[in-house]
């Protein structure tokens, strides 16, 4: 090739010019894996995959290109972005225009846009009314709880560990997903779809699962931009979505996520998720036991007051008056009659409940009942013998005056007087002719 | 019952039943009604108990996809 020093041999043809000008640039060290920082005007990304811009400043701008490929490109990267890069000067010798070859870009400042980024994404969700929307409730006792989070992960074990010391054998539903990098936030949103699909009951029975009825997602600890996936749109619309309560457990304490803000609870860690969520055994089974003995012991302290009421009516019964006896008499055998029929009655159909459960609770329960059935039985049996017209059917029968109180002692009785004889099957009136008064012992 | 019934409104009621049963003063059959309401009430909290007992599931996405679409 000839030089430029070489004038005997006439003109230079342009392209040839051109191409000169191309290798020296591309000799020249200053020029090749240059850092360079501007801001992007013209961000184009070609159908051809190669992405073309151009860097600019307030002293100069030039042409770049991106070849399809060649480096990843941060999605956050857009038109106005202040990036830097590192670069080659090229000429492209067919439009004679210079341009930077892009091997590597960067956005500046990177936290300072995604905290822009998150900032609008918070106002846009208020602005939806979906920060003070009305959140899920939590179920008391979760029966089945699906877990987004890092397989493997410190954060998954610590989980795992409080659960079974809460609640062993809890049973639970582990979705392991990627929570960083590129994939983290398109694995975050099947996770939680494939536990929304979980908490259909069809779906889940296929499984021989019940549904899921409570989601934690969430990840440990880690660097702003390592947790930044629970800031971004799509998962936290996934998190809105959910037509079960989700739990958001991401980092720690003081790393609020933007799922934070639209999950039905946040938790400050994935260890403050089980806490929040998962109850504990022991207390509940304690507190089950303790209602049931209270239960138990309230129902046999009235029915053993009823049944003294009961024997304080019949030993009344004894001395009462004529009139009231058949009253009286009556009350006692309709009451006794009516607890009886209660008991039984209630004594089967819980029966039938019961039989299909077999726990001893429900054993004790049955056994409890069938010892107030009989000692009713008992109760009502003795008051049928004490029935004062059983007595009169033996062949004695009871003496009132007019005035119908009864008369139990010759001392009551003057000769000549009316009295009236209460027999099985009627009365009969009578003088009273002679008194004749016995030993008072016997 | 109602299928609304969750653990928690049990336990609540559970509460007020043997409350009102200690403080006595009921007639016997309601007594034996409100029995009868907190034996079903604590056969339904032991099932409750009893149905979060299951196993450990632990799939990867994909798995868990798949057998989802299954």
């Amino acid at each position: 090739m000839r030089t430029g020093n070489d004038l005997t041999t006439g003109p230079i043809p342009v392209g040839q010019f051109v191409n000169l000008v191309r290798k020296t640039l591309r000799q020249d060290k200053l020029f090749q894996n240059q850092v360079i920082t501007g801001e992007i005007t013209q961000w184009k990304r070609h159908s051809n995959g190669h992405t073309y811009f151009t860097l600019i400043d307030s002293d100069g701008q030039i042409n770049a290109v991106i070849w399809q490929g060649r480096c990843s490109i941060d999605p956050l990267i857009e038109e106005g972005s202040v990036v830097v890069v590192i670069a080659n000067l090229d000429l492209w010798t067919k439009a004679g225009k210079i341009q930077l070859v892009v091997s590597k870009i960067a956005l500046v400042n990177k936290l300072g846009v995604l905290e822009e980024r998150k900032k609008q994404l918070i106002a846009d969700l208020r602005n939806e009314g979906l920060l003070d929307r009305p959140r899920l409730e939590l179920p008391t006792i979760p029966h089945h709880i699906a877990i987004i989070t890092g397989s493997g992960s410190a954060a998954l074990a610590d989980m795992n560990r409080l659960i079974d010391n809460r609640w062993p054998g809890l049973r639970r539903t582990i979705i392991g997903v990627m929570v960083q990098g590129e994939n983290a936030p398109s694995e975050i949103v099947r996770g939680l779809l494939a536990a929304s699909k979980l908490s259909v009951p069809e779906i889940a029975g296929r499984l021989d699962l019940p549904p899921v009825d409570l989601i934690i997602v969430g990840r440990g600890g880690g660097a702003p931009e390592d947790l930044w996936a629970f800031n971004l749109e799509p998962v936290v619309r996934a998190i809105v979505a959910s037509r079960i309560p989700v739990v958001s457990a991401v980092g720690h304490e003081s790393d609020l996520m933007v799922a934070d803000l639209v999950a039905d609870l946040r938790a400050s860690t994935p260890s403050n998720a089980i806490e929040l969520t998962v109850p504990e055994y022991d207390y509940h089974q304690m507190l089950n036991m303790s209602l049931l003995e209270r239960l138990d012991d309230a129902a046999q302290r009235i029915i053993i007051d009823s049944r003294k009421g009961l024997q304080l009516l019949q030993s009344r019964l004894v001395n009462a008056p004529l009139r009231g006896v058949y009253n009286a008499n009556q009350r006692v055998s309709e009451l006794a009659n009516r607890l009886s029929n209660v008991v039984a009655d209630k004594f089967s159909e819980e029966r039938q409940q019961l039989h299909r459960f077999t726990t001893t609770i429900e054993l004790s329960i049955q056994k409890k009942l069938a010892d107030e059935t009989t000692r009713l039985a008992v109760l009502n049996t003795s008051l049928n013998s004490s029935n004062p017209s059983n007595v009169l059917h033996r062949g004695y029968s009871m003496i009132t005056n007019k005035s119908g109180s009864v008369i139990s002692k010759t001392e009551d009785l003057i000769e000549g007087q009316q009295i009236i004889l209460a027999l099985a099957d009627g009365r009969a009136k009578a003088t009273v002719n002679d008194i004749e008064e016995g030993d008072k012992n016997e | 019952m109602s299928k609304e019934m969750s653990y928690s409104k049990a336990i609540q009621r559970l509460e007020e039943i043997v409350q009102s049963l200690e403080r006595g003063g009921i007639p016997l059959d309601e007594t034996l009604k409100l029995y009868e309401e907190g034996a079903e009430l604590l056969t339904f909290c032991q099932q409750e108990l009893a149905a979060a007992e299951g196993k450990l599931n632990e799939m990867k996405l994909a798995d868990i996809e798949s057998k989802l679409s299954e």
